[in-house]
């Protein structure tokens, strides 16, 4: 677990919206971690471990934050940004450091955890498909959906700060 | 599946070199795919510059460390061999990717089948007849491969019948039925074979059903839960053709 902290730790603070949650989370997964490493079959210890903090993070949102977990049907049902959203890619490359990170926080909890896992944990659509337990199309259908939102809201001008 | 995933594919090295090289074709001829993929690109460079590199606090490994003390003191399974597995695995999984991951050609039926589900949905249709009636799939088949296959109607069940298309598999023709449940699809392909009872496995993510009837071996693919494709394979198999 300690080789891969970092990563756990940039997964459990953008599922639980707090740095300081996260801490409790990603302490949380070491005790599992450490728990289950007898059970560790070998593969990709990084997905394991983000498998890991997942869980944990999952079981910190059902106590804390139960309004986050949306499920998969409404998932299904959510409307997508409308066609036509389509601003210049200059102006998404400017967006300041704040608003980026309140437009992922605001991502239901499925699209967010598949966003972070590629963009901020660097992994590949097969390693997110077993972290999250889903297929690779699922994996790609939500990425393509989260990063849809995103790019809607950084390409607007902002309304106020 | 749409361009637009595929250029979320391309933007993030999952698609192998013959895909890749399509997928540029496409973006050079369309000036709003390119400006699509401009812009993924921009928001993955933005949110990797920003926020991929936050370390997690000194002090988090101190409460960590002395958590776990009092237990690594009682049971042996060490940091150091978690390490090491990490540096195997890495050596492992390089080089993975999404088309490329099986750069080897499928070699089990059941793989092909999965493979063909796979460019289905990449296609713009997932089926060359659309029709929900069976009257209407089951005789287009005819001529086209040897045998027509079995169609029924599931609607009732929840598995509406989308369409059917010619999969080619192990360099022979083969009717596949397209049913939907949800915003799922399920292609449903029927080889003549020996009968037995279904078979499940998972391809890619992928659940695979293989069972045989009357003489015929079926695939039904799907990223449904194996739960929902065991319904829908078990209504398949219950339904009369007649009904």
């Amino acid at each position: 677990m300690l080789p891969h902290l970092d990563d756990g730790y940039r997964l459990a603070r953008w599922l639980t919206g707090e740095r300081a949650d996260a801490e409790d989370v990603v302490q949380e997964a070491c005790v599992d971690a450490f728990r289950g490493i007898a059970g560790f079959a070998g593969g990709n210890a990084r997905a394991w471990v983000l498998t890991i903090v997942r869980h944990a993070a999952y079981r910190w949102l059902r106590k804390n934050r139960p309004a986050a977990l949306v499920s998969v049907a409404d998932l299904d049902a959510l409307a997508d940004t409308q066609q036509g959203q389509t601003p210049e890619a200059a102006l998404i490359a400017k967006a300041d450091a704040a608003r980026l990170e309140r437009a992922i926080a605001a991502l239901p909890v499925p699209f967010r955890e598949t966003l972070v896992l590629r963009d901020v944990n660097g992994l590949d659509y097969r390693d997110i498909a077993s972290v999250t337990g889903v297929p690779i199309g699922t994996v790609m259908s939500r990425l393509a959906r989260a990063r849809g939102r995103l790019i809607a809201a950084l390409g607007v001008d902002e309304p106020s700060g | 599946m749409t361009d637009n995933l595929l250029v979320h594919a391309y933007v993030d090295g999952e698609l192998d070199p013959a895909h890749a090289l399509e997928l540029e074709g496409a973006i050079a001829a369309d000036v709003a795919l390119a400006a699509e993929r401009n812009r993924v690109q921009a928001l993955r460079d933005l949110i990797r510059g920003r926020l991929a590199h936050e370390r997690a606090p000194a002090r988090l490994v101190g409460r960590i460390e002395s958590v776990l003390g009092a237990r690594r003191e009682r049971s042996r399974p060490s940091w150091g061999m978690m390490a090491a597995a990490a540096v195997l695995a890495a050596v492992v999984a390089s080089g993975s990717t999404w088309l490329t991951l099986r750069p080897q050609p499928p070699n089990t039926t059941a793989e092909m089948v999965v493979a063909s589900h796979l460019r289905a949905l990449m296609a713009p249709q997932p089926i060359d007849v659309s029709s929900s009636d069976r009257h209407t799939v089951k005789p287009w088949f005819n001529g086209r491969v040897p045998q027509a296959p079995r169609v029924v109607d599931l609607t009732n069940e929840g598995f509406p019948l989308v369409g059917g298309r010619i999969d080619v598999i192990d360099r022979m023709p083969v009717p596949t039925l397209v049913y939907r449940h949800r915003q799922h699809l399920i292609s449903l392909v029927a080889i003549p074979a020996a009968a037995n009872m279904p078979e499940r496995q998972t391809i890619a993510g992928y659940n695979v059903i293989e069972w045989s009837d009357n003489g015929v071996r079926y695939w039904a693919v799907s990223d449904l839960s194996a739960a929902d494709l065991d319904s829908f394979a078990k209504a398949f198999r219950e339904a009369s053709p007649d009904r």
